[in-house]
């Protein structure tokens, strides 16, 4: 067998690289999810798993694109590998099975992958007709039911009238009266009232709350063609009056 | 004053969508705005004496460089801004007529200057009001990612502005009209809006029009229909780094919170470059 050509070991150190990438990755988002309390937002977790599935897709993408190569590669030890001191490492090498722990992820993956593209096939619904119609049967009643527990008129909860209003922390300075017909929440009505005048008032072209689609500017013909200009053009004509160029 | 913006490009049929996001976003009804803009540039006045910069024989003295660069340097484009109403566009016949009541309602209370133009609606030149407004280029550098630059504005007297630009040493460029609408979320100033162009074949191109064409036949400068989304806050000290700051951060929770829908971003600076060369 011949051996490796520059490219072939570049293919290769590329990638030990991106892997190391991934378990860099995987191994930041595990320490983060062990060191920091509480759980990191939401907003971290979600960068971490792009920046984790976007590792994912250039790792699998290199071994696709050097599949051929890759297929072919057979590693041996050379006389000078130091066999008795990293025999271990030198067994995972010459493996010619997949650890038992790694067939189980592949199989794993492989079921998940056929489920979801028969699925997609079906017609991609994760819920059925049934299971919707019963979702949205069951909905309103539980929404209801769980609405019904909390008094809304009031400054405070059923929940938490009953264990005492004292203990509540409202952070308000002002004393919160517990009484409906309070002169503040009367007050607040009627901004409501007047509110919702207003709108109606706007709103005589069209039946919406949020009445702004009457005023589209549709005024102007509106040639929805052609692809968009870009900012920088716009912005240089409205600064200098100097046309875009054309294009 | 300083000015720190973002900007973003919306697509037209994302507008319309945008406009609702907006409105619930900081809970008001948009304020419709309609505004003619004159683009003046500043000229070298013939008799001001250009020495060469740059000669290396005989040093410079620092006060004559000084006044060099006060002659010579700062010739910028300028921009009057004037507050204009639907109606004060030419009435076309049929295609109008009952619809101007509508944005009638929605102007009222935010344009002082015009009060006197709803009773009649045609469009007086004379009693056009104008504001001057003066824009920096934005600053270099890129300490954060937001478009910062020195403003400032001052009123102008009504009616014809050419001759007082021209005396201060402006002539005039262009004009387009923008329309669009404002929202306000806390400090910040959110415009959406548009550059619509005059029809090509009416007036003279070197003077302001006296008279307003139909608003139908403005076009749209973008013929794709998109939107300019600039969202701005204005600081009154802008050698304060921490109100600068503290602007920017706002900028950037708007930017955070608009993430899903548009993408607001810097400007390139040099799109907004206003030096007269």
């Amino acid at each position: 067998m011949t051996s490796l050509n520059q490219d072939q070991i570049k293919a290769l150190e590329q990638s030990r690289q991106r892997l190391i990438q991934l378990t860099h990755s995987l191994s930041s988002l595990i320490t983060s999810l062990n060191t920091s309390d509480p759980l990191p937002s939401w907003s971290s977790l979600q960068s971490q798993a792009t920046i984790i599935s976007n590792n994912l897709i250039t790792v699998s993408e290199h071994l696709t694109d050097q599949k051929d190569l890759f297929g072919s590669l057979v590693a041996y030890p050379g006389p000078d590998y130091p066999s008795r001191t990293q025999g271990p490492a030198l067994e995972q090498l010459l493996r010619t099975k997949l650890d038992p722990r790694v067939e189980d992820w592949l199989s794993r993956g492989r079921t998940t992958g056929q489920k979801s593209q028969s699925q997609t096939q079906i017609g991609g619904q994760e819920l059925s007709e049934g299971d919707l119609a019963e979702l949205w049967a069951w909905a309103p009643v539980e929404a209801n039911q769980e609405a019904r527990r909390r008094n809304w008129g009031g400054n405070f909860t059923l929940e938490e009238k009953e264990a005492g209003i004292e203990n509540v922390v409202t952070g308000l300075r002002r004393e919160l009266e517990d009484e409906d017909e309070s002169e503040e929440e009367e007050e607040e009505e009627e901004e409501d009232q007047m509110d919702i005048v207003g709108a109606r008032k706007k709103a005589s072209g069209g039946g919406l709350e949020f009445d702004i689609a009457a005023r589209q500017p549709s005024q102007v013909a509106a040639a929805a063609a052609g692809p968009v200009m870009p900012l920088d053009d716009v912005l240089r004509f409205m600064t200098t009056g100097l046309p875009p160029k054309q294009r | 004053m300083h000015e720190l913006l973002l900007f973003a490009s919306v697509p037209h049929h994302q507008h319309h969508e945008l406009r609702q996001q907006l409105a619930g976003l900081t809970a008001m009804q948009p304020r419709h705005r309609l505004e003619r803009r004159l683009i003046f540039k500043a000229y070298r006045k013939p008799g001001v004496i250009t020495t060469r910069v740059g000669a290396s024989q005989n040093v410079q003295g620092v006060d004559l460089q000084r006044l060099n660069k006060m002659l010579n340097g700062g010739m910028f484009y300028t921009q009057v801004v004037g507050p204009v109403l639907h109606e004060n566009f030419a009435a076309a016949g049929v295609t109008r007529g009952e619809g101007g009541d509508d944005p009638d309602a929605a102007m009222s209370g935010i344009d002082e200057s015009q009060k006197d133009s709803f009773s009649n609606s045609s469009y007086d030149y004379e009693s056009q009001s104008w504001k001057l407004e003066f824009r920096d280029i934005p600053e270099a550098g890129t300490r954060s990612a937001v478009t910062a630059r020195l403003m400032a504005s001052a009123g102008l007297p009504k009616g014809d502005i050419i001759e007082p630009m021209n005396a201060w040493g402006y002539g005039f460029v262009t004009e387009y009209v923008v329309e669009g609408d404002i929202f306000i979320l806390n400090d910040i100033v959110i415009f959406l809006h548009r550059v619509l162009q005059y029809p090509s074949e009416s007036a003279d191109p070197h003077v302001p029009r006296r008279q307003l064409p139909p608003f139908e036949q403005m076009t749209p400068l973008d013929k794709s229909g998109s939107y300019v989304l600039q969202a701005a806050i204005t600081v009154q000290d802008g050698g304060n780094q921490e109100t600068m700051r503290t602007a920017s951060q706002h900028l950037f929770g708007l930017r955070e919170q608009l993430r899903s829908a548009v993408r607001l971003e810097q400007a390139d600076r040099l799109s907004l470059d206003t030096r007269a060369k």
